[in-house]
């Protein structure tokens, strides 16, 4: 998590902005009976709360010094009473804010995660997951937070001071306008403390994730610090970072420790006007003795609603950045979007047309310049050339991730942007180098193609992709779980379950991108007969580097800057001797010194020991 | 303040503070600070009394100037009210200092300890060790301790000095009154303690099911192709909202467990504190207490009462943490591998002459890695090992350096056996080239530099970027040299972490250089110019290869193959093209290919 924790910092110092947190504040209309009952909760505790310390000055008044004991019995009852009313008010209170700070949470992250779902490629890729995540998590916690127990204790606070000032100045006005001075003193103090501690806290955490960061290193580089005896030197450069944690904790600590008490002193100059006026007061009759001890008690207490006040104001502006960020999420928009009237064509199949297709990521580097092609339905297309050289566009434009800069792409003759994003999407069967699967076991992995496939289809479907053998041979089949993001499962095994999936899909254009490069060679080999069967009625596009697939594509294309240097069948371009001649003759030699690897006869795993070696050692691929 | 200068952060040794018993370590742990911690608590006990004598003189003014109408002190009295404030928030604020000084002092020694440790337990320990593991040891644990000290452990002291001095300064004045006070101080612990242990179970569960939310979210955003390839966004958001609605559930399962606990409370300490009232009222009528007395009873009776509450919840605390705190206790016990040796390391350098004698090593007991190896170098020669993943090759090559002990048989450095020497000096001498290098997320510069101490000038790190081949590339780099790996926007490719790592070998300069698989994951483009690089790094070094190709190894001055942890062939290339077994087959293998192309090619 420590890489999200940079992310969050981002954007602090954002000015105060009113519009923000009036959308913020938007976030309850919903839950505005809630918010209502809360608050309704709240303020009858503060009153509630200061009549009890009122009855306190009563006992005194009206039962000791007269020495009348059936006076307190009334007011014990009285305050049994309120008590009652009052943990009442508590229960509401605590019940309506928690809940509903849990809703406003579950809705902003509701809204954010669905929002997501429709945002476009370009967003993903200028947008780092960790900045994503700790908007969906921290940011919406804090936003919520403020528009509960931050709106709560404020009521509280102003609520609470408020009352306490009416009882003071019932009981002797003078008196309670001295106290009432020190307020807005003791207000100020309290924010600059709170605002100073916060600012500490956050160079806190700022050491904490690169000591973090540091810790992992260390561990994961250990080899390399052992063979380099780096110890002390990395111990030394650790201690910077630890004297700087020791010395922002310390700050942040020292700070801490001083508020409460300077508040208090603060408080005390008060209490000390009060006994010193008050006597004065009471010399003449102005004012009792239980007078004097509800002042003392009113100003003793005052400092806690205070100090909630100003805890909620020093965090207000973070939950206003918070509330902007989660904002600028939300009001984000796709730039890939189904058109007015866009229709489902119902099927996929038939010709595709690239006609003069301008398309870059970045405004001054483009990829491909007037690109065009045409493939007829049913063809099998084989793209190979350098990694950078535009394959990956071609296909990701083709999957409508992105649209032509310039130009058109037409699908049956039709500008596919005459149809919705649905119709083409789910038509479609992806599989990539890089597979990707989602917690859960493999039998829900393999559905996530078609999501109504029986398990029998999914069986058929993993067979196909020669899924199924190594599937039985694990302990629960197809009910072994894949870990987070199929981590328990190897690359290869991955790729499998991946293909199995974009087969059970049944879609009218069949897209691998290196879909199978990191499975063994005799596992390829059984596939190749059934992948076969099932692209030859689809268009299917076909990034690889293993020459028995390219071999079988009807075209294949040598793309280099975006463009094509060299089309035609396997044995034309063999004929040609140009660049696929080239990367063939390199390719080829490589599958054979894999393929006739004499060591791969005595595999023997020791556990632990190895750990690199073991590791896949995959014939890299250079282009094909 | 008797201590204001901090022990030595590294000298302090936490292995000699393991002990079964938790707080008997932890006390150990804080040698150099108890002095503070112990002026920490005493100083609560200052503020704490400071504050009962604050309600003491509320008694007197009360007493001694309002009863009798004896105004001649009252300016004196109201400046008493602020001075026992400043002696208050005084000791306060220095309880809080010291606390903090210590919490914070521990956990910086900790720290520091615990990250050279890492770095010096042995391989076998980080090969059976979980990164995460060790990490969330080093960090949330840690922090577990440091609140241990710095919240918990003070805060429960701080109730318990309020109970007992506000306790005591009641039972001076009215030994009934006190007692009949503390009637539901067992219960209220009792269930706050109880409550919050149930809390804690509540909260638990709720965080699994943030991290369940997390891990939903984390897959949906780096599978975003996938998701959208297959239009499944609608799946997605379901999936989504289940698992949302159940965190929501669990938060508001947790609300309401506070919810029903405060105000349950909050009616069981408010009604001993009525009862306490009119009790104490009905003294005063009948004149056994002073209204004065009564006055400071209801200000103290305060303190006595309500922190209770608290101490439920840091005991529960205070039990998570010493949790925490066996963890690193854990790790702390284990040995580190020891860089010195017992002999001195010999005058001079080393001339890098290798003797592998009858060597054996099991990795486990019984578990046997490498039987029975037998070889030599010259200094300067070069040897290859060639065998299958699991033949001992690494294993071979780990037990140069000393990364693992071998079992039995004698490995000679130049005639001296290599347990004579500390591992400190062997490593010094050594080079290591991996198959996949580890670069630290530092400066490129600073990479090729990690393995000098000294001060590097800029020519001698251009110099071994030069020979590594990388020079050029870094200067592509917006900062050059000082472009961060990793930075976003900057990329290594495989082949040239490689060669930031052969820079960084050149530059340590070792007699011995070992290179683990160091060209095979590299691809065709860059492998001419690695292997040129290899080569102007084993220049004059005794040099040991992995390699899996005939033309990595056919110049090497000798060749091993492995296979099962013993050698099965051996000699140079000319000869062992003319023997039979798996050094001529992996060579005649390559001609094969070459016929093979070119029937291939003359078929299409």
């Amino acid at each position: 998590m420590s890489d999200n924790y940079r992310f969050e910092e981002e954007e602090f110092n954002t000015q105060f902005n009113g519009k923000t947190l009036i959308r913020i504040l938007q976030q309850v209309k919903p839950h505005w009976k809630w918010v209502t009952g809360f608050l309704f909760m709240i303020m009858s505790v503060a009153m509630l709360d200061s009549y009890l310390t009122y009855l306190g000055k009563r006992i005194i008044d009206e039962g000791i010094v007269p020495g009348d004991k059936d006076a307190l019995v009334q007011i014990g009852a009285l305050y049994i009473g309120i008590m009652l009313v009052l943990s009442a008010g508590v229960f509401g209170f605590i019940y309506l804010a928690g809940i509903l700070g849990h809703l406003v949470q579950y809705d902003l992250r509701k809204k954010m995660f669905d929002h997501l779902q429709q945002l476009s490629f370009s967003y993903f890729d200028r947008t780092p997951v960790g900045w994503i995540m700790s908007r969906v998590t921290s940011d919406s916690e804090r936003v919520a937070q403020l528009v509960t127990w931050g709106l709560l204790d404020t009521t509280w606070g102003i609520v609470n001071t408020i009352t306490a000032s009416v009882f003071m100045l019932l009981i002797n006005w003078k008196l309670a306008i001295v106290v009432l001075i020190m307020i807005p003193v003791l207000m100020r103090t309290s924010v600059w403390f709170k605002k100073r501690i916060l600012v500490e806290f956050r160079q806190v955490r700022k050491f904490n994730s690169e000591i973090t960061g540091s810790y992992n290193e260390s561990i994961t580089g250990v080899r390399v610090t052992k063979s380099n005896r780096r110890e002390e030197a990395n111990l030394k450069e650790f201690e910077v970072l630890t004297d700087g944690m020791y010395n922002a904790s310390y700050r942040a600590a020292w700070f801490s420790a001083l508020f409460l008490p300077a508040v208090q002193v603060i408080s005390a100059v008060a209490v000390g006007c009060v006994v010193y006026l008050g006597g004065l007061e009471a010399k003449t009759g102005g004012m009792t003795i239980g007078g004097i001890q509800a002042f003392v008690a009113y100003i003793t207490f005052m400092m806690w609603p205070i100090q909630e006040m100003a805890r909620v104001y020093a965090e207000l502006q973070r939950a206003i950045a918070s509330g902007e960020r989660i904002f600028s999420l939300v009001d984000a928009a796709p730039d890939v979007t189904d058109k007015e009237g866009a229709i489902d064509p119902g099927t996929l199949r038939g010709d595709i047309e690239f006609d003069d297709v301008t398309f870059y990521y970045e405004e001054d580097k483009p990829v491909l310049n007037n690109f065009s092609l045409k493939i007829k339905g049913g063809e099998t297309i084989a793209l190979v050339g350098e990694t950078g050289g535009g394959k990956s566009t071609i296909l990701n434009l083709l999957c409508r991730f992105y649209e032509p800069k310039s130009g058109q792409i037409r699908i049956n003759g039709q500008d596919y942007r005459d149809f919705t994003l649905h119709s083409i999407h789910s038509r479609l069967g992806i599989v990539l180098q890089t597979p990707h699967l989602f917690s859960g076991n493999i039998r829900e992995n393999i559905r996530y193609g078609r999501l109504g496939a029986t398990d029998t289809e999914i069986e058929d479907a993993a067979k196909l992709a020669g899924a199924h053998e190594f599937i039985v041979a694990l302990e629960k089949g197809y009910e072994e779980e894949v870990g987070e993001g199929g981590n328990l499962l190897s690359v290869g095994q991955k790729q499998l379950i991946s293909l199995a999936r974009a087969v059970l899909a049944q879609p009218d254009i069949f897209i691998m991108d290196e879909a199978t490069s990191s499975v063994d060679t005799l596992t390829e080999h059984l596939i190749q007969k059934g992948m076969e069967e099932l692209m030859s009625d689809r268009t299917s596009f076909v990034i690889a580097h293993r020459l028995s697939t390219i071999k079988q594509a009807d075209r294949i294309l040598v793309i280099e800057g975006g463009k094509i240097i060299e089309m035609g069948s396997h044995a034309e371009l063999i004929h040609q001797r140009g660049h696929y001649y080239n990367l063939y003759t390199r390719q080829f030699r490589k599958d054979l010194e894999v393929k006739y690897d004499i060591f791969k006869t005595s595999e023997q795993k020791v556990v632990g020991i190895e750990k690199g070696a073991a590791e896949e050692s995959l014939p890299d691929a250079v282009g094909l | 303040m008797a201590t204001t200068a901090l022990p030595s952060t590294t000298s302090f040794d936490f292995r000699t503070t393991v002990s079964d018993n938790r707080l008997k370590a932890l006390w150990r742990m804080m040698t150099g600070f108890r002095l503070l911690y112990g002026g920490a608590t005493l100083a609560l006990g200052f503020a704490a009394i400071f504050k009962t004598l604050t309600f003491l003189l509320l008694a007197y003014f009360t007493d001694e100037v309002l009863e009798k109408r004896d105004f001649e002190f009252i300016g004196l009295v109201a400046v008493g009210f602020v001075a026992l404030a400043l002696m208050e928030g005084g000791f306060t604020f220095l309880s809080g200092k010291w606390a903090a000084r210590t919490a914070e002092g521990v956990t910086r020694r900790l720290r520091n300890f615990l990250f050279d440790h890492v770095q010096r337990l042995s391989f076998s320990y980080h090969d059976k060790h979980q990164t995460g593991d060790l990490l969330q040891r080093s960090t949330s644990d840690v922090d577990a301790v440091r609140l241990f000290l710095a919240d918990q452990a003070i805060g429960a002291g701080r109730i318990v000095l309020l109970f007992v001095v506000n306790f005591t300064a009641i039972a001076l004045l009215n030994w009934k009154l006190a007692l009949a006070s503390v009637v539901v101080i067992p219960p209220i612990l009792v269930v706050s303690v109880f409550f919050f242990r149930r809390i804690e179970k509540s909260y638990e569960k709720f965080q699994e099911q943030e991290s369940v939310l997390s891990t939903i979210l984390q897959e949906n955003l780096t599978g975003v192709r996938v998701v959208k390839a297959f239009a499944r966004q609608q799946w997605e958001m379901d999936k989504f909202e289940k698992e949302n609605f159940e965190k929501y559930k669990r938060g508001r399962k947790l609300t309401i467990n506070h919810a029903y606990f405060w105000p349950t409370t909050d009616i069981i300490c408010s009604l001993q504190m009525l009862g306490g009232f009119i009790y104490g009222a009905t003294l005063a009528i009948e004149g056994e207490i002073s209204l004065g007395t009564y006055l400071a009873y209801a200000g103290m009776v305060v303190w006595l009462i309500w922190p209770i509450r608290n101490l439920g919840r840091l005991i529960t605390q205070m039990s998570i943490g010493l949790v925490s705190y066996g963890r690193v206790m854990e790790m702390i016990k284990e040995d580190r591998e020891s860089l010195v040796g017992i002999n001195k390391p010999p005058h001079g350098e080393v001339k890098g002459e290798i003797v592998f004698d009858d060597v054996s090593f099991e990795y486990d007991k019984d578990v046997a890695v490498l039987h029975n190896i037998s070889f030599a170098v010259k200094p300067g020669q070069s040897v290859a090992l060639m065998g299958p993943t699991g033949s001992g090759k690494t294993t071979v090559v780990n037990l140069l350096p000393r990364f693992y002990e071998y079992t039995s048989g004698k490995i000679m450095l130049d005639g001296i056996e290599l347990k004579e020497y500390s591992k400190e000096f062997l490593r010094d001498q050594i080079g290591i080239v991996e198959q996949q290098p580890f670069l630290f997320s530092r400066t490129i510069r600073e990479n090729i530099t990690y393995g000098v101490s000294r001060e590097v000038s800029d020519e001698e790190v251009e110099v071994a970027a030069r020979a590594a081949a990388i020079h050029e590339v870094i200067l592509t780099f917006p900062k050059g040299y000082q472009t961060l790996v990793g930075e976003r926007g900057v990329t290594l490719s495989g082949g040239q972490k490689q060669r930031v790592a052969i820079a960084r070998t050149l530059l340590k300069n070792p007699r011995l250089l070992l290179l683990d698989d160091a060209t095979s994951s590299v691809d065709t483009e860059t492998e001419g110019e690695i292997r040129e690089a290899l080569q102007n790094l084993m220049e004059a070094r005794t040099t040991f290869i992995i390699a899996h190709r005939i033309q990595s190894v056919m110049n090497a001055d000798l060749i091993l193959v492995l296979d099962k942890g013993r050698i099965v062939q051996r000699g140079i290339h000319d000869e062992l093209v003319e023997q039979d077994g798996i050094y001529r087959q992996i060579y005649d293998m390559q001609a094969r290919i070459e016929t093979e192309l070119e029937k291939e090619i003359a078929s299409v």
